[in-house]
Order: C-alpha cells, then structure tokens, then sequence
C-alpha cells in the first residue's frame, strides 16, 4: 500500500514531484491526528529497516517529516541495534518485495496521469471502496470521522516478522475474551455471531470471533469490554449459571433414552456424584416384560407409552415385583428388573448431565399426569401452598399477592403496588428490603395460599369468587361463593385446559365424601375435626369436606386411583376409600338402557354412580351427559353395585393380547368387582359375603375371604387365583392382601411353608400326605409334624414361577398347546412343575423338537396317545372331574373349563 | 483501491457460511471461508480477479478444505485478531487462521500481475 509506496518513492529518490507531492499529503494526513502521526512514524521506520539491505544511505529523509524529527533519533539508535533483525526481516518479506514492484508499478501508471486528484485516490490510505469521484475533502471528512470515533489507530498490512511483533496487541486494543461454548459448535457459534453482526449492524460492539480447532468448548471473543461480550453472549453464558440449578422438586427434561424429553421432577441430588434421582412416569412394557422371563426377548422399535406402573398389573403378569426399603429415606420402594417405583412413579437414578433444566415448562397436562394419588393426596399440604404458573402479560394488578419465581430474589413474596408495560413494582414481604423492587413481570408469578378469597379473571369461571381450598400445582381450587361448587381454576393463560378440566371435575361437594386428613387418616361424616389450616385454623368442626382426587384424563392408566389407592395406604381403610378410590374406574354398565356402555365413574354418592359414558364424551359435552347409573340398596357391600363390571387397564390400553378381558363379578352376592390382588375392595374386606358352595359358578372354589384373619396367607405360597368367571390365575403370594385366593396343595416332595398354627411361617418339606393331613419335616427343627393340607402352603422357587405360571396360561387359554422354551433344561423343569400342578397331566415332547412342543397327555390314557388339540383335553379333563368327584384340592384347573363341558 | 485485495467488487460483507461441516473451504489467498457452492456462485469477495464464479477448476484450484480454525470478523479495521492476522484490509467475514496449502504458481503469477499481496502460508 499506500503508505509504503511512500517509502518507497521516498527511498528511489527518482521522481522529485512524486517525492513533493508525498510530503504534502503526508502532512495533511498527519495534521488530523497526533496519534496517527506516532503510529506513522512507527511504522515507517520500521519499512525503513526492510529497505536496508539496499545498501541505500540516505538518510535525509528529515525533510519529510516537520515534527519527525525525534522519532527519527529513535529510529537511528534503533537500526544501529538491530542489524540482524533487518537481514531476517529482508528475507521473510518477500511480499515487501512484491509489492515494490507493485507499487512501482503503480507510481509509475501514476506518473503518467497527470492528473493530481486520481493520484491522490491512488495513494489514499486506509480508505477501503470509495468511489472515485469523491474528491478530497470528502476524503479528508472521511478520515477525520473515523479518527474521531475511535482510538484506535489502523494496521498496516505488511508482513514481517518485525512488523509482526510490532503489532502485539497494546492496551488499547480489543482484548479477546473466552467464552465456554457447546462442545463440537465452537464454528457454528463463530459463524452464527458474524451472521448475528451482519444483521444487527454496527451496534454490535464484537469485534471478531474466534474459533480454534484444538481448543475444544470454548471460543474467544474480541472486544473492549466484558459487557460487549456479555451482551451477545448471555445465551451461552446463562448455560452455566443455570446448569448449577438442579434442586430438589426442580422440574426437568430427560435429554436421552426412552424417556428423552418427558418431564421429570428432581427427588434427590448428589452433588458430588454429579447425578441425581428424578421421578418420572415410567414407560415401560410390562409384557415385554414378562415375555423376557420366558422366551426371547422381541425386538423393540418403539417406546411404550408413559403410564404409571401398576404393581398389581405387574403381579398378574407374573413379573417379579420386590419391595425394598430405602435405607436413605426410609421410603419403600417396588423393585421390578432393577427399577424402583414408588407410587406408580419410576424413581431413576441418572447423570445430572442427562437433564435439561433449561426452559422446563410443565404444560398443563404433563402437572395433571404427574398429579398422583400418592403425591396429591389431600393431606400433603406442604407441597399445596404455592402457585408457579407462566402468567400472561397484564395479569397483575395492584394488590395481588406474587411470588418471584426467578433469579436472585426467588421465592420472595410480596405484594404488586405497580403495574408498568413489563416491569411490576412488588413490596416485598420481608425486611431489610427496598420498600419496592421492580421486577419484570416474567419472573412473577401470582400466588395463593389456601383460605385466600380470589376471584377468578379468565376462563369459563370468569368473574366467580370463592375461597381457595387447595393448591396443587398450578392448579388451585376454589369453592365458589354462589354455588358452593368446587371449581378447578387452570393455569390462566390456557382457559382452554381450564374449560375442559372444569367440565370434567365439576361435581357438587357432598357431605358425605370421604378424604384423608394430613396425616392420611380416613375422614368420614361426623368425625370431629380440627382445621389446621385456613381462615377457620384451629376451631373444632364436625364435618369437612375435601376435595376427590381428580379422575385421571390419561387413558392408558385409568385404572389408576382404584388401583394404587388401596396399594398405598394400606388398603384397609373403610367404605370411604372405596367410594374414593371407585372415583376414575373404568366400568362397564350391566343393565339397563345404557347397558354394555362403558364410562369412568366420575362421582360416588352414596349407593349412587355417576359414570361418564365413553361414547358420548365429547369435548365440551356436559357432564349431565353422563349417565347416573342407579344402584339399588343402601351399602356399598350388600347392594348389587355389580351392575357395572370393572375394566381392566388392559382393556384400554389393549397392548396386551393375552391380557383378559374385561371380567364380570364372579362372587355372588352381587359384589363389587374386584381384581386378584383385592386391587380395590370397597367393602371391608373380612365382611365379604363369600362362602363356599355359594358361588354358583365357582363350586370347587375353596373357602376363601371369610377367614381373612385366618391362618393361611403367608408370603412366597403359591396360589391360584379366583376371579372374574373367567380363568384363574396362579401366583405367588408377595403380600397378603384380602382376595380370592386359593392355595396350590403341595405334592409330596416339595418345598412347603406352614401357613397357620404354631408353626405359622416356618418352612418345610412335604415328606407324605395322609387324606387331609400332611406329614411336614420342619427345616429348622428337623421335627416331623402333621398338619391340616390346609395350613400348609407350596413354596415354589420364583425363579422358575413366572415360567410355569406362563405355560398354564397358554394352555389354559386354548390358543396353543405349546410353549417355546429356551432350552431343554427349562422345559424339563417347566414340565416336573406342570405335572405337579395338574394333577392329572403329564406332558411329554414331541419327537425331534426339543425345545419346542409340548403335548399334553393323561397320565392315565397316555398309552393311548396325545391330545390332537386343546379343546379335546378340556373337554376330557371335564368329564373326568365330574367322573372322579376329584378332591378339590386336587383339581386345580380352571372351573371355566368345567362350566364349558360339564 | 477499494481494499487491500485490490479485486474490487462491491461487496461490503462476505457471504456467510451457511454449513459448519466438510463443505467449508478456505480461499489460499485472502483465507475467507465459505461453503463450496457460495464460492461457486459468488467467487471470493477479497479475490475478485481469480473469478471463480462458475469455474469448478478455478473455485477448487483457488480454495482448499484443508484449513485450521475459523475466526469471523465483524469489525477488521478495528479488530487486532484481524490485524495480526493480516486481514484486517478483507471485508468482514468469515475467515481461517492458516490454510494448509499454497497457492498454485499460475495463480500466484496471477497476484502479481493483478498487483496484489500474496503470502504463502507459513511451514511449521
């Protein structure tokens, strides 16, 4: 460039005029700035030590510069000093060369045209795409404009390694800040940011962007100040801030597996682990589950759908279920394959890195999904006091209660005195503080405490006042001033979940609704109370009311309430928690003009059921739609409520191709529907109407619920269970719940558990049966006693259970005969404990698969042959069993069969 | 001279690479980075005389994807990254710290004859 053709021609000597002209315009350059004129001089004798080894000794280029003059003191002291410095720098600088020729080339087209002013444009410096019209004093505008703006000076381009080292940066330069950024997007980001400076234009005060390929997860930025680098750089800086946030109750993403982007809630964090316990709606398969404890596992493409675990379901399936207790907290956990559950939630424990806590916004539905009978029970009042929700702008008003719900001042509750376009001036509750903060109204959120009197702005409810009953959530219920109903205010800014969750959940409070106090007891009519909380804290009442828990709207677990509430709390409670825990099951009404619809039982009062009608429930559809199926009688036990049929979850969901089907009551008597594992029984459970003989259908059916206090029922004893008319299932007692069971009579031989008297608990073998008696060696004591087959139980190895327990199943069902095992070893054993469940049975295997069929044979008519299908052997079996008068502990096949062919 | 590349060309900001992947290329002159199809279409903004607009030839001879690190200069008059970098006379941009080749001889010759700097890259 320009300046170095300066030199040059200052150099060459040659051309007089030039040279003139070059002093001349250097000079008005110079006048326009003393610090351009330092750097200048700078840089020029730094070009001069690149022109020494032309052996040139002029020296008097004085002249050129009118105040120069002690710079070019320096300068002199400084080329004695570096002699070597020069040579190097003449042999780096082949460019400098280059460019001399260049230049020369220039002056010379230069020193043809005549003309002064394109000379000038010629030797302009540091004036990048001008037009060549513009005359000078345009130029010099130009250059006092940008010499005024900034400091800083401009960089020659010249090439040297002197020139180089001349160029380190000086205090005055941009300094360049490194900046953590995603790993593998340190290019992105550096690219992005100049697209970012491109269309925001010269506000930005970044300078450049730097992206190195061996620094891995950060960039560097140049600028002057921090704050230019904060400014565009908040995005990727707030990462870190942020990434420290994982708290207990914080709400997160899942960022991988199955359970990539499904909302989370944090239980536990380990710091130092860097790891933290989250609970999630578990989406697990539990046929896939139970396939794998037989045979090969399928190939799985797709994600189950995230429900809640049903232990109960996961026990039908004869999958092995563990209960542990958590030395940590000391809460109890089921353990299934490794994982733990907790009310229906998995409990996972995963890498924090794993989590994104980034803009965690719960929708409405996924807070609704993770509203769990265990978690919005309504005794939990601690988890109920605050509301967060994501409110729309200009929802707050003076006088409303808020809570800051980011930055520093989380939590903090105050009061609004002022309501700008987006800021909000609070009072805040505590001390010590400003008398009022201005915070931006995004970071507020407005807050309810239970007792507060509100009036709703939005929705369906717009305008209804009432008093806060709960929060739960970002959902708060109110009783309405007027009506005296429950309303369910949603987040405000989605009327719409609002409109539906009220339609659904709009059911008159009823004097008789039971509910759990804090403390989870069971609260009926009548009993005296203490409130403990709210306007009317601390006085002594006699009735109260609570609100049900709401209905899932999730269909894949509708049958969650009935069947985790009794789970949970223990399932003895009274008439309440049946009424409660009826609330959300899916039923099937028997009789009468909506007979065969099925529906959710919406409300129980009383011996009456509201039933939400699956067909006829559109959105919006009134809940006067909804079919109150009358119920005779006055009791929940005594009164043939049989008039729906319960559901299973796996109706539903229908995943589950060996899943039974919906089942009717069984029991006579008109008993409420219940599952195996006494899932929900709404009667007490030893008042259950049920003796033997009784049951029409099931007449080998041993006695059963009547002695629920009784002797049997230990842990670990197989059973068979009764339910439903259909089939029965086996299983192995994990916990003694009320139900329909049946034990299994050992055989001889086997391992067996005392089930009653004074060796109730004691394990055993089988050494003999004697009719009714069973001759039992004690393990412990090696005693030898003789105890009632009733009272004794079959321990079976768990391991082998689920198997066997499948083989029954599929042979019970018809569908196939044979059963695929992974080797000859399972079979066998699968075979020895068929046998010994089936009395009658013998399986033996078909010639040349080994591993894959078995037929199943009369151990008395085996020499005739094999069974051609299943429904021969049924039906031979029947009449066998009214032939023999089989002892009925002896006939342990399912008394469908019998109904069928008898 | 509208900048130090001396190509002329009006433009005042290079074009922006539009992928972070393998198809960036590095011009061995001026070292702006782009995609291969931006240089296809559009040359390089500092090198106008190599014009590499619709010249596979040109566009593969004049750039290599062989480059070391990305620095985008927003401000390259103001910028000491740029100055030290020696493309602080480039049009702001997208540019690499050193590009692994030099540029072929012809082209070279071709600098000089278009009267503009070249300088080879630098071997370690």
């Amino acid at each position: 460039m320009p300046r170095r053709r300066d030199e040059y021609e200052e150099d060459d000597e040659q051309d007089e005029e030039e040279y003139d002209a070059v002093d001349e315009e250097d000079e008005e350059d110079y006048d326009d700035g003393g610090k351009t004129k330092r750097k200048r001089g700078r840089s020029d004798f730094i070009d001069d030590y690149a022109e020494e080894d032309d052996e040139e000794e002029e020296d008097d280029d004085d002249e050129d510069y009118g105040g120069g003059a002690s710079a070019r003191g320096g300068k002199r002291h400084r080329k004695a000093a570096s002699e070597f410095f020069d040579e190097e720098a003449a042999v780096d600088s082949d460019e400098d060369e280059e460019e001399e020729e260049g230049e020369d080339d220039f002056i010379d087209t230069g020193a043809d045209i005549p003309d002064e002013d394109d000379r000038r444009i010629h030797r302009r410096p540091l004036l990048p795409r001008e037009g060549e019209q513009e005359d000078v004093e345009e130029i010099e505008r130009r250059i006092q404009e940008r010499y005024a703006k900034s400091l800083n000076v401009e960089y020659d381009e010249e090439a040297t390694d002197v020139e180089q080292q001349a160029l380190l940066p000086s205090v005055r330069d941009p300094k360049l800040w490194m900046v953590k950024c995603a790993i593998g997007r340190e290019r992105e980001v550096a690219v992005c940011l100049m697209q970012k400076s491109i269309d925001k234009g010269p506000e930005m005060q970044i300078r450049s962007v730097i992206a190195l390929d061996h620094l891995k997860n950060y960039i560097y930025i140049e600028a002057d100040k921090e704050a230019h680098v904060r400014e565009e750089m908040t995005d990727v800086l707030s990462v870190e801030s942020k990434a420290i946030d994982i708290s207990r109750d914080t709400w997160v993403r899942m960022k991988i597996g199955i359970y990539k982007g499904d909302l989370a809630k944090v239980v536990d964090v380990d710091n130092v682990r860097q790891r933290a316990t989250v609970k999630l709606i578990p989406r697990i398969d539990l046929q896939a589950l139970a396939n794998k404890l037989e045979e090969v596992p399928k190939k799985k493409a797709f994600t189950p759908p995230a429900r809640f675990m049903n232990i109960d379901e996961a026990r039908e399936l004869h999958i092995r279920v563990e209960r542990r207790r958590d030395q940590a907290t000391g809460d109890y956990f089921e353990k299934i394959e490794g994982m733990m559950f907790k009310d229906g939630f998995l409990y996972k424990n995963v890498s924090l890195k794993s989590l994104s806590t980034q803009n965690v916004q719960p929708t409405f539905d996924e807070l609704e999904k993770f509203r769990h009978p265990g978690e919005t029970g309504d005794g939990e009042m601690s988890s109920l006091t605050t509301l967060f929700a994501n409110r729309k702008k200009g929802h707050f008003m003076k006088g409303d209660r808020v809570i800051i719900i980011k930055g520093d001042l989380r939590n903090l509750k105050g009061w609004v005195e002022k309501v700008e376009e987006d800021t909000v001036h609070i009072k805040p509750n505590e001390k010590g503080l400003p008398k009022t903060l201005a915070i931006s109204d995004k970071e507020l959120c407005k807050y309810f405490e239970p007792g507060n009197h509100v009036k709703v702005v939005s929705g369906a409810t717009e305008g209804a006042t009432g008093m806060v009953v709960s929060v739960e959530g970002h959902v708060v219920n109110i009783v309405s001033d007027t009506t005296k109903e429950l309303v369910l205010k949603g987040v405000p800014d989605r009327p719409d979940v609002g409109l539906v969750r009220l339609r659904e959940i709009k059911y008159k409070i009823d004097k008789k609704i039971f509910a759990k106090d804090r403390y989870k007891n069971t609260l009926s009519v009548k009993d005296v109370v203490k409130i403990l909380d709210g306007p009317c804290r601390g006085n002594a009442m006699t009735s109260r009311f609570s609100h049900l828990r709401t209905p899932p709207r999730v269909p894949q677990s509708p049958m969650r309430p009935p069947r985790g509430g009794p789970m949970n709390f223990g399932g003895r409670h009274g008439g309440g928690r049946g009424h409660d825990a009826l609330v959300g099951a899916v039923v099937k009404i028997r009789l009468g003009h909506y007979k065969g619809c099925k529906g959710r039982v919406k409300d129980v009062k009383g011996a009456m059921v509201r039933v939400e009608l699956e067909s006829q429930m559109k959105p919006g559809s009134p809940p006067s739609r909804a079919y109150e199926a009358p119920t005779p009688g006055s009791g929940w036990t005594n009164t043939p409520s049989s008039n729906y049929e319960a559901g299973t979850p796996r109706d539903s969901s229908s995943a589950y191709a060996n899943a039974p089907s919906p089942y009717l009551p069984s029991t006579p008597g008109g008993q409420p529907p219940m599952t195996p594992s006494s899932a929900y029984l709404p009667g007490t459970p030893g008042g259950q109407p049920m003796t033997p003989g009784s049951g029409g259908l099931d007449m080998m059916s041993p006695v059963v619920g009547a002695d629920n206090e009784g002797p049997w029922l230990l842990p670990d004893i197989l059973v068979s269970v009764r339910r439903s008319g259909e089939e029965s299932a086996m299983g192995v007692i994990k916990e003694v719940l009320p139900s329909e069971i049946e034990i299994v009579a050992p055989r001889k031989a086997e391992k067996i558990k005392i089930m009653g008297g004074a060796h109730r608990g004691a394990t055993g073998k089988l050494i003999g049966i004697d009719g009714t008696d069973g001759i039992v060696k004690v393990d412990d004591t090696l005693d030898v006693k003789i105890l009632d087959m009733l009272s004794i139980g079959w321990l079976l190895p768990l391991t082998l259970f689920p198997i066997v327990i499948k083989a029954v199943h599929r042979m019970a069902r018809g569908e196939v005969a044979t059963t695929a095992f992974q080797d000859r070893h399972t079979r066998l054993k699968v075979c020895l404990s068929l046998a010994n469940i089936f009395d009658n049975i013998r399986f033996r295997r078909s010639p040349g698969r080994s591993t894959q069929l078995l037929i199943v044979v009369m151990k008395n008519h085996c020499s005739i042959g094999t069974f051609q299908n299943f429904q021969l052997f049924i039906r031979f079996i029947a009449k066998l069993s009214a032939l023999h008068k089989i002892h009925r502990h002896a006939q342990r096949l399912p008394n469908v069969y019998l109904n069928e062919h008898d | 001279m509208a900048s130090q590349g001396g190509g002329g060309g009006g433009a005042t900001v290079a074009q922006i690479p539009t992928s972070f992947g393998h198809e960036l290329r590095a011009c061995l002159r001026c070292r702006l980075v782009k995609t291969y199809d931006q240089f296809r279409e559009n040359g390089c903004e500092n090198c106008r005389f190599f014009q590499m607009e619709d010249d596979h030839e040109r566009v593969v001879d004049c750039t290599t994807p062989n480059f070391t690190g990305l620095i985008s200069v927003m401000d390259p008059t103001r910028s000491w990254s740029a100055r030290w970098l020696r493309i602080g006379r480039f049009v702001p941009g997208c540019y690499t710290l050193s590009v692994s080749e030099a540029l072929p001889q012809d082209l070279q010759n071709m600098c000089e004859e278009e009267r503009v700097p070249y300088v080879p890259p630098k071997r370690v």
